[in-house]
């Protein structure tokens, strides 16, 4: 079993869109898949037009797998299940602040899934926290969209000092730009300096498009209602590519 | 983790799709995709293999075949309508299966069913997809079965719950194991069912003389089921089965003739061997020809021509024999024979003889006892210059030995019997293969013609290499002897078919 994270410290810069889409391909190809909305705001269980539970249960998050199995929900797609977010998990990091060994705790957990699942995929909230920290011991890539603005640039920056000062292996990170309007100069500049810098950047780029906004209306993959559409196409490409670089990490 | 329940239900036959779904759609949004209708064909052979193995070979279309477990579809391959055998399917996936379960077996059609499906799904308020369910119409001549089968999404049961309470009204009956072998087996297809005939239930203390006409009766029966299959050619195992069961028919009445009436032998016997001997010639011709690939790998390229030669003959003569051995079983005088052979077994007991009225196990373990001691003198008496006939002998003396034990297995005391068993299956293998070299050899030799010089090359090619193999084969069969007839077999024959108060203690 593989663990992906969609993270960015920096919000929306298409972290939910990524975990959903990739999700959903994921669960195309065959393998068993589980998306696990980390983000209280619960975007990504909203877009499979999940509700989360009504009861608070982030406090008995961390404790054993056998808590996060009953919140399993299956999606409208085979072989992906979701783990939807509930506005108690704002308070991850002051659970996490309890414990000893809370560094592994995530790991610890979604142990248990092993059997039953090939792929987790977890939608990460924008920090850099606690949690954060969990997020990339338990995984095996820390998928990073970064806008190829100035901003986002700083912010990159700033997560490969973090994972350079606590040891944390850089090889996981593995960003891609997302958000992208070719017409933009400032977008074009940005891209070639980062990817010259950075080598680990991936060569596909998500565009800035109307249809990737447009899940929220139609609470979907891009695929079932754009299928024809670019979004489409380079979230295929996307999922492709991240699954070739997630088998090379062993 | 706790599975998902999934169930089918029997639906009421007045129910139709749109009042269920307009029944459903009371509480719940239902998207129905548009129904999809089959033509399923099943196939198997005669035995019923795939049936009883848990298997079914299903054509889904023209050339399109799937080979289905209880797992679901393991194959799906292409073939022509006609394809029968395993090695006329593609695929090697469904054809290694296909061999290992029917053999040399035909499949064919044994039922079919048409299937009209309707899925769909229930969503909830906020248009997630909480239950998955499907509809299935079969019609089966006029007959027409309707079921549903909801399927629990993992978070919500609770709406599966509501989902089968709502249609609880149309609903006759839960089915257990709902799928196309259920589909099947409530046609109650005629093909699956066993094809023995009455089962005999033999006591030991029944006599002699009523036991054997009793069995006797039962095999002739059970002969007249591969009749069908041979005079159609369906394939070459409805032939050796016939022969088998004429075979095993004639030793009976043979080891037990002592408790027979002379009238009896003097009917059966010359007509038993009448109708044996009309089909071996066609069985030798079949086994020569199965045997076809091992042949053809024994002989380099160059003798390709004659073994061509040669196959094409057979071929030949085979298709004559074929048509002459269905001449004859479809003709008055076979059917006469039958006939009589039927009407002298059914005939009172006539008791002339002490064996006729003796308890049927102590005469059985008398005779098995006196043969065993007969063929371990025959034993002694063979060594490495003895004659083929004598190992021949010897291998239908086991032969029949271990039909007698078959034949009265249920009274004799089952583990020792079992054991006995195996080892005489162990040195019948070692005969049996000396004796098919032999065979072979001569079945060879009788096709050696100076004015086909090609095929004959071949054929005193193989038999060189047949010849080898049987001298190789020679010293097994004394191996096998000595390995066979220990003081602890004696002692153990003895021991199980001597002391009437010996069972199954140990």
């Amino acid at each position: 079993m593989k663990v992906i994270a969609c993270y960015s410290m920096k919000g929306g810069v298409g972290k939910t869109a990524t975990a959903v889409n990739l999700a959903y391909w994921a669960a195309k190809s065959g393998l068993k898949t589980l998306l696990i909305d980390l983000d209280p705001q619960g975007a990504s269980s909203f877009y499979f037009r999940i509700k989360p539970s009504s009861k608070k249960w982030a406090k008995r998050f961390f404790n054993a797998y056998e808590n996060l199995v009953k919140h399993i929900k299956a999606s409208d797609f085979e072989n992906l299940d979701i783990i939807p977010a509930h506005l108690s998990f704002r308070n991850f990091d002051t659970l996490l602040a309890g414990f000893k060994k809370r560094k592994n705790r995530l790991k610890r957990v979604l142990k248990g899934f092993n059997k039953e699942y090939d792929l987790v995929i977890l939608d990460c909230p924008p920090s850099i926290s606690y949690l954060s920290e969990s997020i990339f011991i338990a995984s095996n890539l820390v998928l990073v969209p970064v806008i190829p603005t100035p901003l986002s640039e700083r912010t990159f920056e700033q997560l490969m000092a973090f994972f350079e000062e606590n040891d944390y292996p850089q090889n996981k990170i593995v960003p891609f730009f997302s958000m992208v309007q070719g017409q933009k100069s400032l977008h074009k500049a940005t891209m070639e300096a980062m990817s010259a810098r950075y080598k680990m950047f991936l060569n596909t780029i998500i565009p800035y498009s109307s249809d990737i906004e447009k899940m929220g209306v139609h609470k979907a993959p891009v695929d079932v209602f754009a299928k024809s559409q670019q979004a489409n196409y380079a979230y295929i490409k996307l999922w492709k590519e991240v699954s070739e670089t997630a088998r090379k990490c062993g | 983790m706790n599975s998902l329940p999934e169930n089918t239900w029997e639906l009421n036959e007045v129910a139709r799709n749109t009042d269920i779904l307009s029944e459903i759609s009371s509480e719940f949004d239902i998207e129905a995709n548009p129904g999809t209708t089959s033509n399923l064909q099943f196939y198997d052979d005669f035995d019923s293999h795939l049936w009883k193995a848990n298997y079914l070979l299903c054509q889904v279309n023209k050339q399109q075949f799937q080979l289905i477990d209880p797992s679901g579809c393991i194959g799906e391959v292409g073939a022509s309508s006609g394809a029968r055998f395993w090695w006329e399917f593609s695929g090697n996936q469904v054809k290694d299966k296909l061999q290992s379960l029917v053999g040399l077996r035909a499949v064919l059609p044994i039922a079919s069913i048409n299937l009209l499906e309707t899925d769909f799904s229930l969503r909830n308020d906020d248009q997630k997809i909480v239950v998955r369910g499907r509809l299935t119409q079969t019609m089966v001549g006029n007959k027409i079965g309707l079921y549903l089968t909801l399927q629990a999404l993992r978070g919500y049961a609770k709406y599966y719950t509501r989902a089968a309470q709502l249609l609880r009204h149309f609903i006759k009956a839960e089915i257990n194991h709902f799928g196309l072998r259920f589909l099947l087996m409530v046609q109650g297809i005629q093909a699956l069912e066993p094809k023995q005939g009455a089962l005999l239930s033999l006591t030991e203390d029944m006599r002699t003389e009523q036991a054997v006409r009793a069995m006797a009766t039962a095999m002739l029966v059970q002969t007249k089921l591969y009749v069908g299959g041979v005079i159609a050619d369906t394939d070459t195992e409805f032939l050796h089965q016939f022969r088998v069961n004429v075979r095993k028919l004639r030793s009976l009445i043979s080891l037990l003739k002592q408790a027979l009436p002379t009238s009896m032998l003097d009917t059966l016997k010359p007509r038993l061997s009448s109708i044996a001997g009309k089909t071996n010639k066609l069985r030798d011709l079949d086994v020569f020809i199965l045997a076809q690939d091992s042949y053809r790998a024994m002989l380099p390229a160059n003798f390709e021509s004659g073994l061509n030669e040669l196959y094409r003959l057979i071929e030949k003569q085979r298709k004559q024999e074929k048509n002459k051995v269905a001449k004859y079983l479809s003709s008055t005088e076979y059917r006469n024979d039958v006939a009589t052979c039927a009407a002298e077994l059914s005939q009172s007991s006539a008791f002339q003889t002490p064996m006729a009225s003796k308890p049927v196990l102590q005469a059985v373990k008398k005779l098995l006892l006196k043969r065993y001691h007969k063929m371990l003198a025959m034993s002694a008496a063979i060594n490495s210059q003895s004659a083929d006939e004598k190992i021949h002998e010897l291998r239908i003396e086991f032969k029949k030995l271990r039909y007698l034990i078959e034949f009265f297995v249920d009274l004799l005391p089952k583990k020792r019997t079992g054991k006995i068993v195996s080892e005489i299956k162990k040195i019948q293998t070692v005969l049996g293969n000396y004796n098919d070299y032999c065979i072979q050899i001569e079945f060879l030799n009788s096709y050696i013609d100076d004015t086909r010089i090609e095929m004959s090359k071949a054929l005193s090619g193989l038999i060189a290499i047949l010849y080898r193999k049987k001298t190789e084969e020679r010293p097994k069969v004394e191996g096998a002897l000595a390995d066979f007839f220990t003081e602890n077999m004696t002692i153990e024959f003895d021991l199980v078919f001597e002391a009437a108060e010996t069972g199954d203690s140990e």
